[in-house]
């Protein structure tokens, strides 16, 4: 079976400097793949490329067969790969339920004079997204809010509305970047729950993040960067113990010494990225 | 809040009450007032979708008026063409010349095509004026034609002041409708998510540079008519038909009726409209009247009517619901 999405040799420069190397994985359908590294290691860089937020100087990818490389964000976003952002976005002026309409209303295939002639296509499309959008709502426990605008939201909430609209337009493969960076713990397991729920109903996730014990408690396959170059790929207990990973996230000699004293290293209530 | 079925008959009351304005009162004062009133609300009304619902800040608004008046008036002097094909020609040729000047800078960024449309409007200007055996340079056209409207069975003879009232009022009655229905829509839903956060939309398969065209497209067509059927009331067009004057009414007429707010600007177009005239005492003050009053709104009042009323709103949600986490 071909994987869901499978990425060769992508290369992206910021001038002298190689942001990401020859980067190459795949993401078999129905998992939920972490994706980790130290600042810098080139994971944002990586969403960016695959999601055409940033022209990439080289590789190939492809969802489900489809090549989407250099494709515009928009025509990616149609082709079933949609993504979050680090800084949380949302239409603040927006009620949470036209928050996620506009999220699913470039994929039902009704254009621009249904849309203004408001004939019973549009009405029945938007009906689906409508009651898909209370689902979606009620999966991320902001169902109350429903029509409020989006700027009353507090942050990790918002961070809730930003998958939820992630999820709105079915896509094949979503990729959540930093999904619970400066949250609550409390929110953070409601993200994890959701994710989980979400995954469970056959969404594919690639998750990018820095709290290492969030991953490593949610994803069955975590891919490590350093230097924009993979260093690590396998199940969470081994990229614990992986040399490489350690000395790429605590320095080679206190990644030597700790080898020495416990074996390994990046412990549940341990070191994290900064 | 008001009942639904008074939210609909109220702009109908307000229409048959704007049609009924001459046959109450010959007055020109007040036909003109009106005629100005409808030209600007269709200026303003395109402004509203291209800068409040899509955000793009455009001062292109004015080239477009402006080749549409003089368009119609040259299809109409030089070739004889009726009022209407003249004035739709004009409209024609605008939404083409937004689309050339909205694609050709809005891949680049909004800012460059705030500048482009500056410049764009700066260049029309010039064009009216010096392009002598075009446009006739500086003295424009005088003493254009009373024009004859073709409808479907009848010919009618603009020859009166009501005429023309009947006319604009008429076509910004169209124009506004449009406009409504494309803000009411699923795509001014999403010209608005282009307007608040523009990577978002893109994420979401939105296609942000289509959106773009369409409000710019839709709104250069609909000042290009007017400004066809425009010239025609006033008998004459000249370069200054691309005066800054207008582009600054039409923008406070935005600002202070609130971006991205339908009923805020047709309001604020319809005071505004009538204020000129009560301070035509001070003619030469009254552009630093509107700049000190365009500085005054961003200051203290952000976001206009519109934008008081949405404020309002949000605290409405935010009383009885304290934000958990």
């Amino acid at each position: 079976m071909t994987p869901l999405l499978e990425v060769t040799g992508l290369t992206k420069r910021y001038l002298g400097l190689t942001a990401v190397d020859e980067v190459a994985f795949e993401v078999e359908a129905g998992t939920v793949v972490g994706l980790i590294g130290p600042n810098g290691s080139g994971k944002s860089t990586i969403v960016d490329c695959l999601s055409g937020f940033q022209p990439a100087d080289g590789g190939q990818w492809r969802l489900d067969g489809r090549a989407l490389t250099g494709l515009p964000a928009h025509r990616i976003a149609r082709a079933g790969l949609t993504r979050t952002f680090q800084t949380v976005r949302a239409y603040d002026e927006l009620t949470l339920l036209d928050n996620l309409r506009v999220a699913a209303q470039e994929r039902d295939g009704v254009g621009w004079l249904p849309s203004l002639s408001r004939g019973p296509r549009l009405r029945a499309a938007e009906k689906a997204s409508e009651a898909r959008g209370r689902d979606l709502l009620a999966t991320v426990g902001l169902a109350e809010y429903a029509e409020a605008p989006a700027a009353i939201l507090s942050y990790g909430q918002r961070k809730l509305l930003a998958i939820a609209a992630a999820m709105m337009a079915r896509p094949k493969l979503v990729v959540l970047d930093e999904p619970v960076a400066g949250v609550n713990p409390t929110m953070i397991r409601r993200i994890e729950t959701v994710i989980h729920q979400l995954n469970a109903e056959g969404v594919t996730f690639v998750i990018v993040e820095h709290n290492v014990d969030f991953i490593m408690s949610l994803c069955r396959r975590v891919i490590v960067l350093e230097a924009g170059e993979k260093i690590a790929d396998g199940p969470p207990h081994l990229i614990r113990s992986d040399p490489h990973v350690l000395a790429a996230y605590l320095g080679q000699r206190r990644a030597a010494e700790l080898e020495q004293r416990h074996g390994s290293s990046l412990s549940p209530e341990g070191e994290r990225a900064g | 809040m008001m009942p639904g079925w008074l939210r609909a008959l109220l702009p109908l009351l307000g229409v048959a009450g704007l049609f009924a304005v001459p046959r109450v009162t010959g007055n020109e004062y007040v036909l003109a007032l009106g005629v100005s009133f409808a030209m600007f609300s269709v200026l303003s009304g395109g402004l509203n979708l291209v800068y409040g619902y899509t955000g793009l800040l455009s001062f292109a608004q004015v080239g477009f008026f402006g080749i549409g008046g003089y368009t119609a008036a040259l299809l109409v002097t030089e070739r004889g063409w009726p009022l209407e094909a003249g004035a739709a020609c004009g409209g024609a040729l605008a939404a083409l010349v937004g689309l050339v000047i909205g694609y050709s800078s809005l891949r680049l960024s909004r800012h460059a095509f705030a500048i482009v449309s500056l410049s764009f409007a700066l260049l029309c200007m010039i064009v009216a004026r010096d392009w002598v055996s075009l446009t006739r340079g500086a003295m424009g056209i005088p003493g254009l034609p009373v024009p004859v409207l073709h409808l479907p069975g009848w010919s009618w003879r603009l020859s009166r002041p009501a005429d023309f009232y009947y006319l604009l009022m008429g076509f910004a009655v169209i124009a506004q409708t449009v406009i409504y229905l494309v803000v009411t829509s699923r795509l001014g839903r999403a010209m608005r998510a282009i307007k608040l956060n523009e990577a978002l939309a893109q994420s979401q398969g939105i296609s942000p540079l289509s959106y773009k065209l369409l409000a710019l497209a839709l709104s250069a067509f609909l000042a290009g008519v007017v400004g066809g059927l425009f010239v025609f009331y006033l008998t004459i067009v000249d370069p200054s038909i691309f005066d800054f004057y207008y582009t600054e009414t039409m923008l406070i007429m935005v600002i202070i009726g609130g971006p991205g707010s339908f009923w805020g600007v047709l309001g604020a177009s319809a005071v505004l409209a009538a204020l000129p005239d009560l301070l035509r005492f001070t003619t030469d003050l009254r552009m630093v009247l509107y700049g000190a009053v365009l500085i005054a709104a961003m200051l203290v009042f952000p976001g206009g009517v519109g934008g008081w009323l949405r404020r309002r709103g949000l605290r409405r949600w935010r009383r009885p619901h304290p934000a958990t986490p």
